[in-house]
């Protein structure tokens, strides 16, 4: 299978990576990792005449991490950097985890975060652990910047809020505040990649106090036309002392919020059963 | 599209060749160097048979452009042998009749290879999670599982 015919270019800034990409709309495509992008133009799926390959810039393979700014995530960095770098490992552990399990060895040493957001699939693992991590975007093109957060960044499966001209320049997630905690449980298909049948991320933040859940969020993938936070779940959780009932009620909530596309009922059930397991095991992180 | 002249760095020698922008590097390999030990199945990154190293990580060849692959080390198949002598993957295999057609050996060596450099001593489970990208299809899983745990075995 052959790569059909394209421009190449390399620019060496992201304000140039602009000023081409502004030139050469709609024909143009970026280019990080390749995985999703080379397997689309050779299924003939998608035809761009213009590839701007973001590797000649540099540091956009970068992690960065302070106490006030949180974590920030370059376009270039792979999901294999996030499985092993030791910051993302113990203060966004379950992230960490959800990278680790997104398609091979192989793919997670050339696919990219920010290539797998753009992707924009339903079932992209890492959206439930961003999700709940309330991640921002920051888009930028030839006049400026904008940052949408992650929410507000799926419209519809494998399609973004992402202008024709616009890149991801970076990934932001806030440091997650003291006596919190995340979890992320899937089930997946049977298949040589492994796609995610349902994935379910929750995030806890309790009163150390009397135990009583202050904060809760909960994101989902592979059941929506794209990952979703499960809002009325959450509310189920907030202000609560986290018990057998509630976390039950919380987990039928949040099958209810689900509007899967095939296999309706088994997804159903198993949102159901992986909430309540997420739930659980953030909550034993916090203890 | 005119073609550009391009470096490549192949088990440890420096190779120029003229490349168009969508030439895999995996095409390259094959079609420019002579190097047919990494193959193509199915072209879209889910068997694993392209697998080369790239600066020793594992990456499929097949979804992988030439020309951006200039100024890294590039490990295949045919790089692993020292002179007449077989890495010591290659002889396990060889030993516990972990090939079959061949066609997926030349990337579970070189994966398995960067999994033993990375861990010293891996666990059955390790190596399984990390051959998860490489698919074969004679179904000879049990002896390359034990083929890589012998070679690991014997490296100290």
């Amino acid at each position: 299978m052959r790569i059909p015919k394209f421009e190449y270019f390399r620019p060496s800034s992201i304000e140039e990576g602009c000023s081409l990409l502004y030139k050469h709309k709609p024909e143009a495509k970026i280019l990080a990792g390749g995985t999703d992008l080379f397997v689309k133009m050779k299924k003939k799926e998608v035809f761009p005449k213009v590839i701007i390959s973001l590797k000649g810039i540099q540091k956009l393979d970068r992690i960065e991490w302070d106490d006030r700014g949180g974590l920030k995530i370059g376009p270039l960095v792979t999901h294999e950097a996030l499985v092993s770098h030791p910051i993302v490992k113990g203060k966004f552990d379950f992230l960490s985890e959800a990278c680790l399990k997104i398609g091979t060895r192989q793919v997670r040493n050339m696919g990219t975060l920010v290539g797998n957001l753009c992707n924009a699939s339903p079932s992209s693992d890492a959206s439930a652990p961003l999700l709940v991590l309330e991640t921002k975007l920051k888009l930028v093109d030839l006049y400026g910047e904008r940052v949408v957060p992650l929410e507000d960044f799926f419209v519809g499966p494998f399609q973004t809020v992402l202008d024709s001209q616009e890149i991801v320049a970076e990934v932001q997630i806030p440091n997650p505040p003291r006596f919190s905690a995340g979890s992320y449980e899937y089930i997946h298909k049977a298949s040589s990649v492994g796609e995610s049948l349902v994935g379910v991320a929750v995030f806890l933040r309790m009163d150390p106090k009397d135990a009583t859940c202050r904060e809760a969020r909960i994101g989902l993938s592979s059941v929506a036309p794209t990952p979703i936070r499960a809002k009325a779940a959450e509310r189920v959780l907030k202000e609560k002392k986290l018990g057998e009932k509630i976390i039950r009620e919380a987990a039928e909530v949040a099958s209810d919020e689900i509007q899967p596309r095939s296999r309706p009922w088994y997804r159903r059930e198993m949102t159901k059963v992986l909430v309540e397991r997420a739930i659980l095991r953030a909550m034993e992180k916090i203890r | 599209m005119k073609k550009q002249l391009i470096m490549l760095r192949v088990n440890g020698e420096s190779c120029e060749l003229a490349v168009e922008p969508q030439r895999t590097l995996l095409e390259a390999l094959r079609e420019d160097l002579g190097l047919t030990g990494a193959k193509e199945a199915c072209g879209t990154g889910e068997c694993g048979a392209c697998t080369v190293l790239i600066d020793g990580k594992p990456i499929l060849s097949c979804l992988t452009l030439a020309i951006e692959a200039q100024g890294k080390e590039i490990t295949t198949i045919e790089g692993l042998a020292q002179g007449s002598e077989l890495h010591p993957l290659q002889k396990a295999f060889i030993q516990h009749g972990a090939i079959q057609c061949g066609y997926c050996a030349s990337g579970m060596i070189l994966n398995a290879k960067s999994i033993l450099d990375e861990t010293l001593k891996p666990t059955r489970d390790e190596i399984l999670k990390g051959l998860e990208g490489n698919l074969c299809r004679c179904t000879g899983y049990n002896k390359i599982l034990e083929a890589i745990m012998a070679a690991s075995m014997g490296k100290d």
